[in-house]
């Protein structure tokens, strides 16, 4: 099991520098990209290097993803609370709301508010990922058995002692789920920011669709991929080095 | 110890509990029952508050439980219920240290205390402390679960169908265990179950409910013998004699009994089967192997051949046994007497049909007179 785990661990940092090794060597997308598109004269978008769209895109995502699991999972586990159940259906309803609104059309009113670039961005990308991380919340918790937590009060625990000990340990995994889904979707969702000034892999992409130039969305769309790919596989990797999802694997 | 005065609990209109008077003293076991619905689960969550009365006074150990934080009431009293209570995400020694970890004990006396109550449940610390709930049988886990609820050492325990979700003989042996428990630890415990036989077995007292009423509040013998009410007597059923029984041990009863080895010489067996229709033949350590008929005997025979051989488990019942258990196995049988062996599987005596006859006559003599 734990050989398994570290084993999982390294294939990822592997993963991390392959994928840093080949945002540095643009000259090898160059090559890449001539064979594919040899009519375009610029196959490299100018402006910004690879390796800097990329951490600005992983900026957006970041700072948003937080955002969203550190306003979303206590809102989530408030509303299954007595003193907050009775708001449970209005967060349900404002969550898909923020889901069902383009982010595009939340750039349109952020814009007047609070200008362009990254604030707005931000604004976008927290409301459309919150509802997986309230949704998951809520359903982590009461898929807790009741009879468990009623053990976990028998015993003596206050509530949020039953909260920390034994409902959120039991409920983590389908959590951690709606997160893992949440950052996924903002990372594709990010690109919206190039729009208003935002940066991000986005920029290329926007520049090739405007100069109808595949090779620049390529180059935005391909590393975007990996990038989703990698942070979920880095989630993954933290999901099962909890000891509880192991022996239920087993088991 | 435990002490309810007119408790009332009401639910919308309905109540749950009506006006219910109980006093389980110190070291006694109390069984509640009664058919589902009656508000026996909910009298036991009264005791611990994890219901509030609406009306009525509880006391534990002399305090009104109304004074105390519920929290911390409830870390002064055991609480077990079905296997289901395990958590999931502990291993065997963290689920049993969940209390002592409330109320803020060392590690190494927690520990400790683990490894302790682990032997005392009768399961080995090296083999079970790391082990999780997914990886044990029913009666294990139920086993743990009295563990977990023993692990401060509570004066007071509440069960709520402790030995519920396991097979018939699991069931029997856990309630086996538990008498012998309690006998060591004396502890006050109020048991919330459905089956009749288990309160048989395991009661002091005997509280039955119906319709969150206390309908009757007694030791077992005199519930079953003299019924209070028409419910009483529909629900102890018309195999009460039988099940009266069951509150007889064995032990009273044995009586010595001729055996052979089969190293013995023919002589020792016609001397053994004189005025008997059979002898019981054991092994060099004294444990029964099986039996000789009379029927069975020619003037020439070898004592291999006509023995019947049989498991020692199936053949014989132990001193800890009840009367119950050794007639149930005699009809089983096809017996007129039974051998009984000591906890060692060792010869200690026979019993016979006559005897469990004699004493259910004593029994209706008693409880008439």
């Amino acid at each position: 099991m734990v050989r398994r785990q570290s084993f999982r661990w390294i294939l990822l940092v592997i993963s991390i520098t392959a994928f840093i090794i080949l945002l540095i060597n643009l000259s090898w997308w160059k090559v890449t990209l001539h064979f594919f598109f040899p009519s375009q004269i610029q196959v490299i978008y100018p402006s910004n290097s690879l390796l800097s769209l990329v951490a600005r895109h992983l900026e957006l995502v970041l700072i948003s993803s937080c955002l969203t699991v550190l306003i979303g999972v206590p809102l989530g586990i408030w509303v299954t609370r007595p003193s907050g159940i009775e708001f449970q259906p209005i967060v349900n309803d404002l969550t898909s709301l923020g889901q069902t609104f383009p982010p595009v059309a939340v750039l349109a009113l952020a814009v007047p508010l609070f200008g362009f670039g990254l604030v707005p961005t931000v604004i976008a990308l927290f409301l459309y990922g919150l509802l997986p991380v309230i949704r998951n919340t809520i359903a982590g918790i009461r898929s807790v058995p009741v009879s468990l937590v009623d053990a976990a009060y028998g015993m003596g625990m206050s509530r949020f002692q039953a909260l920390i000990q034994v409902e959120l340990p039991m409920a983590y995994r389908v959590i951690l789920a709606g997160i893992r889904i949440s950052i996924v979707i903002n990372v594709g969702t990010a690109m919206i920011g190039a729009v208003i000034g935002a940066g991000g892999l986005g920029s290329p992409i926007i520049a090739g669709l405007v100069q109808l130039n595949t090779a620049y969305v390529i180059e935005g769309a391909v590393p975007a991929a990996i990038l989703a790919i990698l942070i979920d596989q880095f989630l993954a990797n933290i999901e099962s080095s909890f000891a509880y999802s192991a022996q239920t694997q087993m088991a | 110890m435990i002490r309810l005065e007119h408790v009332t609990k009401v639910y919308d209109v309905k109540p749950a509990v009506d006006d219910l008077s109980l006093h389980v003293d110190k070291g006694e076991v109390c069984i509640l029952i009664g058919p589902s619905g009656c508000g026996k689960t909910t009298t036991l969550r009264l005791i611990n508050r994890l219901v509030e009365p609406t009306s009525g006074k509880i006391w534990v150990n002399d305090e009104d439980t109304s004074t105390v934080k519920p929290e911390i009431l409830r870390r002064s009293i055991g609480y077990a219920i079905q296997s289901v209570g395990l958590f999931p995400h502990m291993n065997v020694s963290e689920n049993i240290a969940v209390v002592p970890g409330l109320l803020g004990w060392e590690k190494t006396r927690t520990s400790r205390r683990t490894e302790e109550l682990l032997d005392l449940v009768g399961l080995d610390p090296g083999v079970y402390s790391q082990k999780y709930p997914a990886q044990l049988s029913g009666g294990e886990a139920q086993r743990i679960g009295v563990a977990r609820a023993l692990a401060a050492d509570p004066p007071v325990l509440l069960m709520d169908e402790p030995f519920g979700a396991v097979d018939p003989l699991t069931r029997q042996r856990l309630q086996g265990w538990f008498i012998r428990l309690q006998q060591r630890l004396k502890k006050t415990i109020i048991l919330v179950t459905h089956d009749l036989d288990e309160a048989i077995r395991l009661a002091d007292k005997i509280a039955i409910m119906q319709a969150g009423k206390l309908v009757q509040y007694d030791v077992p013998e005199t519930i079953l013998s003299r019924p209070a009410n028409m419910f009483v007597h529909d629900f102890v059923g018309v195999d009460r004699a039988l099940k009266r029984l069951s509150r007889v041990g064995v032990k009273r009863y044995v009586r010595q009994a001729p055996t052979v080895t089969q190293q013995s010489s023919k002589e020792d067996v016609l001397s053994a089967i004189e005025h008997r229709r059979s002898v019981w033949v054991l092994d060099e350590g004294r444990h029964p192997v099986g039996w000789i008929d009379r029927a069975n005997m020619s003037n020439e025979f070898s004592i291999k051949d006509i023995t019947f051989y049989a498991d020692q488990y199936e053949m014989s019942v132990t001193t800890s046994d009840t009367l119950r258990d050794a007639l149930s196995k005699m009809l089983g049988l096809g017996f007129r007497s039974i051998p009984v062996v000591d906890e060692n599987g060792r010869f200690a005596g026979e019993l016979t049909l006559a005897d469990i006859e004699a004493a259910t006559s004593e029994m209706e003599n008693s409880s008439h007179g």
